[in-house]
This record gives structure tokens, C-alpha cells and sequence, in this order.
């Protein structure tokens, strides 16, 4: 077996031994399934008060929840998969290559016929094993409890639909997972290898986003920016902001695949965006030297 | 260079300006159990790591098993075995998925059978299963070695391999080393503090004095050169004292 497969089935193998992985698994897929729960919920509830107001006679106006599509329900998870899933992909991303720099094992893994970019590519296949294995088990468990909520099976389009958001997901998780990754090979204490991404994700889910939208006023007041545009000074910085919004831009796409009324445009370029920043993650990954995968931490 | 299992030429290996290891050229002959010898930061890890290819040289050159460090690490990889001091393992998994790991990035297809001829040399049969966070010092110093023959090779570099073990865990290491050495031919290179088990285990020694090596020779004859000395220890602290040539 080459080291890329045996890598991959090695990290593969940890990880499912890990107690933390085990933790973060529970987590995501509770409220995952919290979501489809909150979503049905909200559906009671306004649906509730609706019929009220019908029955009073104050309204002759359509129930809001007429003909929106069931994937509603799943709506709320687009933000566990941005909080709680990047954060366990980042988690797993640096236990991953610190493990080694902290046990020191990595010296017998590169004291044997070893090319390390397949070491490192063999790693990150096993964590997007992993990180697949989670998002398909808790997209099943959305994907049943929508259809228990709706009273019958999904059809094929949203099925696709929850198919296309998972791997959307999926390419999110797997680019944080990378960053942990990284920085659990370049960090030279384990706490920073920890802090830093965090720092990176707050960013990128935080501040960039207000960013662009501090940066696009109109933008506060309307949710479809392209119909009131401000041009200018705003749109640039909007224009440098936003490709690296990521968590922005994984909001975009997914609410678009979900079929959220609220959103419009293609999801297209937000799509290409996120397979960008995984690629450029990989790459600066894999090409990490052999003494820097054994320098020691100071610690 | 000569045929020799380990021959190294001007080998030299600096960190920033600190040199650590100073033009070194030694012989270790096929067969041979060697003794590297010398105090604490004169370079004995240095040179284990050069020549497992752990490290690059900064200058000169070595070949291992007939392969040069430089230009052949990857061969050199192949041919080697190799125990680093204190040496850990991935605690969650059990002795078997460790050895097995190993064995897979040695190139070994079908390891299972391999590692259970180990486990019986080792005398570990009836543990295979029980997690590596389980085994004691001694122990996982022996699992060292399991991992480090599993691919049958031909050189094996063990680095302070008694280091933390008691009188017992170093008695059975010591056994394991000389029928590694006696029965499968192993060439054995070894970095150790203790010069009892030197002169029970190894057939040349070297000493290493801030980076230079200031003895090379087969331990019978150090011994003979030396006849007013009581032991090794003796000899040791002689050469360690000289000024160098």
C-alpha cells in the first residue's frame, strides 16, 4: 500500500479513536437535527398565529409558509455548518499534523521511504473521509427528520438539493480542516496552533462580512444589494472584501441551493470561490518541507 | 567511499553557528555493533539524524548501505531502521494498527505476518490488541525496536536505546540487540550513555568530543591499548580528557 492510502486510513483510524472528534460529532449532528426541529417549529408557530388572525377575520393575506419549499427546515443549518463544523474541521486539521510534532513520531514516519506531500495529501483525504462521514450522517438524519416534518419522503430535486448543500459543506469543512492543518505544522506551540486559525475563522466569518457590509450601507437596509447600488468608494472595498468573505460566501450559495426566497442571483461564483480557497489551502499544505513537519514545539 | 554498511567523509552538520558535528569520517564495517560514545551535546543525535536523513548535511557526505544521504535519502530510508530516544507511539491505537502503520510505510504489502514473526522475537505474543497508552517504558522501548526491524533492514540506528529503562528493560534490550546483531546480521549503530552495555554488546566504538571524533576503533583493541586501565569507563574519561590531534 503506498503512503498516500496509508496515511489517509491512518488518520482515518485516530481520528474515530479521538475523544474529541467524538464529541464535536455529537455537537454538530444535535444541532443539525436542532435545526430541522427549529425550522418545523418556527412552521407551528406562525402557522398558529396565522390561522388565528384568519379565524378573527383580520387578514384575507396567504399563509406565509404557503408554498415554501420544506428545505426551509433545514435552513438554520447553513449557520452550524459555518460555527460548529468549522471549528471541529479545525480542530481535527491541527490534531492532525500536531500529533505527530508533539509525540515526536513524525521522526520514525519521515526515517522511512516517505515522500511527504503524499504523507500530507494521505493525511487530508483522511480527514475529508472523516469530515464526509459526519456531514453525510447529519444531513441524513435532516434529510429524515424534513420528511417525518413534511409527511412524506423528500423528492428527487431537494434530495439533490441536500446532497449539493452537504458537499458545499463539505468543501468548507475541508478547507478549515486544511488550515488546521497548516498551522499545526507551522506553529511553534500547540496553543497557537489552535488560537490562530480560530483568529483566521472569526475573520473570515466575522469582520469581513461587516465589512463588506459597513462598506455598502443601502446594503444594511436592503438584502438585495445589487438592485441599490452605491457605487464608488463602496464598491470596491466590497469588491476586495468579499471573494474572501467565505463564510459569506458559503451562506450565499447554500441559502441559493436551499431555495431561499430571500436570496437571489447564481450561486455560481460563490461556489468557485470556496473550491479556490481549497485548492490554495492544499497546495500550501502539501508543499510544507521535511524539517518543518519535525521541528519541535517549544513548549 | 568502501562497501562499508556505514562510511561517512567529511561529514559535517551545523545549526546557525553552532557546529554541531565536525568532519566526520568513520567506517562501520557489515555485521559490526558499533558504540558511539561522548557527553551530552557532542553530537551523537546530530550524527544518527544525518545519517537516517532526518537532517541534511551541511558538508561532506555518508552512504548507508550503499547509498549516499544526500543523493539517495530515499534508499537509504529503505535500508535502515531506526529508534530515536524516548521514542513514542500513537497511545490510541493498539500495538498491532502501530506496527502495522509502520510496516505499510515501509513498502511492506502484506504486513500481518511479518509483524507477528517480530512479536515473537520480541515476546510479545498475546498483546497485539492492548493500546500502546497501556505499555510501560521497557515496553514500548522493545515496541521501538519491533517497529524499527519490521522491514528486515539491514542497518539499524538506535539512539540511547537503554535511556529510562530499569536494570531489567535494559537486560532484555541488550539480549535483543545481540541476537538482532548475532542471528539476523544486523549492522548496529548505537548512541549510549552506558558503557557496561557497551562492553557487553558492541564490537567498535567511537568517541565524539564537541562534534569531533576522537577515537575510532574495535572495542578488543581499545581495550588492549589501554592495559593500566581497570575498565571502559577508565578508558573513556582518558580520551575524553586528550587534547585533540
Amino acid at each position: 500500500m503506498n503512503t498516500f492510502l496509508v496515511s489517509a486510513r491512518h488518520e482515518m483510524l485516530n481520528t474515530r479513536r479521538a475523544r474529541t472528534a467524538h464529541i464535536l460529532l455529537i455537537v454538530f449532528i444535535g444541532m443539525v437535527i436542532a435545526s430541522s426541529v427549529i425550522g418545523w417549529v418556527t412552521n407551528q408557530t406562525v402557522t398558529g398565529v396565522y390561522n388565528k388572525v384568519v379565524a378573527d377575520g383580520l387578514t384575507t393575506a396567504p399563509n406565509p409558509f404557503a408554498g415554501v419549499s420544506p428545505l426551509y427546515y433545514a435552513r438554520n443549518a447553513v449557520i452550524y455548518v459555518l460555527l460548529i463544523g468549522s471549528l471541529m474541521a479545525i480542530v481535527l486539521g491541527v490534531q492532525a499534523t500536531l500529533r505527530d510534532r508533539k509525540a515526536s513520531t513524525v521522526d520514525l514516519v519521515l526515517s522511512r521511504p516517505v515522500a511527504t506531500p503524499a504523507r500530507l495529501l494521505g493525511q487530508l483525504a483522511g480527514l475529508a473521509v472523516v469530515l464526509a462521514a459526519v456531514i453525510a450522517i447529519s444531513f441524513s438524519v435532516s434529510w429524515l427528520i424534513i420528511s417525518i416534518i413534511n409527511g412524506a419522503p423528500l423528492g428527487w430535486d431537494d434530495t439533490g438539493r441536500v446532497i449539493a448543500f452537504g458537499s458545499l459543506s463539505w468543501v468548507l469543512l475541508t478547507a478549515f480542516a486544511l488550515l488546521g492543518m497548516l498551522t499545526g505544522l507551522r506553529s511553534k506551540q500547540e496553543t497557537t496552533a489552535l488560537l490562530v486559525p480560530f483568529v483566521i475563522w472569526s475573520a473570515v466569518a466575522f469582520v469581513l462580512p461587516q465589512i463588506g457590509t459597513a462598506a455598502r450601507p443601502v446594503a444594511l437596509l436592503n438584502p438585495v444589494p445589487a438592485v441599490a447600488s452605491t457605487g464608488g468608494y463602496f464598491d470596491v472595498v466590497s469588491a476586495f472584501t468579499g471573494p474572501l468573505s467565505l463564510t459569506e460566501q458559503f451562506k450565499r450559495a447554500s441559502s441559493m441551493i436551499l431555495q431561499d426566497p430571500n436570496v437571489t442571483g447564481e450561486a455560481t461564483s460563490s461556489i468557485l470561490i470556496l473550491l479556490a480557497f481549497l485548492v490554495v489551502m492544499t497546495v500550501v499544505v502539501v508543499v510544507t518541507p521535511r524539517n518543518r513537519m519535525r521541528s519541535g514545539l517549544n513548549e | 567511499m568502501t562497501k562499508s554498511a556505514i562510511a561517512t567523509d567529511n561529514l559535517s552538520k551545523s545549526y546557525g553557528s553552532t557546529l554541531a558535528l565536525d568532519a566526520l569520517s568513520l567506517e562501520v564495517a557489515a555485521g559490526e555493533v558499533f558504540g558511539l560514545l561522548g557527553h551530552n551535546g557532542a553530537g551523537k543525535t546530530t550524527t544518527v539524524n544525518v545519517l537516517t536523513t532526518l537532517l541534511e548535511p551541511t558538508q561532506g557526505d555518508a552512504e548507508v548501505a550503499g547509498h549516499s544521504v544526500i543523493a539517495d535519502a530515499r534508499a537509504v530510508r529503505g535500508a535502515i531502521g531506526y529508534l530515536p530516544e524516548n521514542v513514542q507511539f500513537y497511545d490510541n491505537l493498539t500495538l498491532i494498527e502501530n506496527l502495522r502503520f509502520f510496516a505499510e510505510l515501509s513498502g511492506l504489502r502484506r504486513p500481518d505476518q511479518r509483524i507477528r514473526d517480530v512479536l515473537r522475537i520480541l515476546d510479545f505474543e498475546g498483546r497485539d490488541r492492548q493500546r500502546l497508552g497501556t505499555f510501560s517504558k521497557g515496553m514500548r522501548q522493545r515496541v521501538g525496536i519491533a517497529q524499527a526491524i519490521l522491514h528486515a533492514p539491514s542497518v539499524l540506528f538506535l539512539d540511547e536505546p537503554t535511556s529510562g529503562l530499569d536494570p531489567e528493560g535494559v537486560r532484555t534490550l541488550r539480549e535483543t540487540i545481540v541476537r538482532l546483531n548475532s542471528e539476523f546480521g544486523m549492522t548496529i549503530f548505537m548512541n549510549t550513555h552506558l558503557l557496561s552495555e557497551v562492553t557487553k554488546t558492541c564490537t567498535s566504538i567511537g568517541i565524539l568530543r564537541g562534534g569531533t571524533l576522537v577515537h575510532h576503533d574495535t572495542l578488543a583493541k581499545t581495550l588492549a591499548d589501554f592495559p593500566g586501565e581497570d575498565s571502559l569507563e577508565e578508558i573513556y574519561f582518558q580520551l575524553e580528557s586528550e587534547p585533540v590531534s
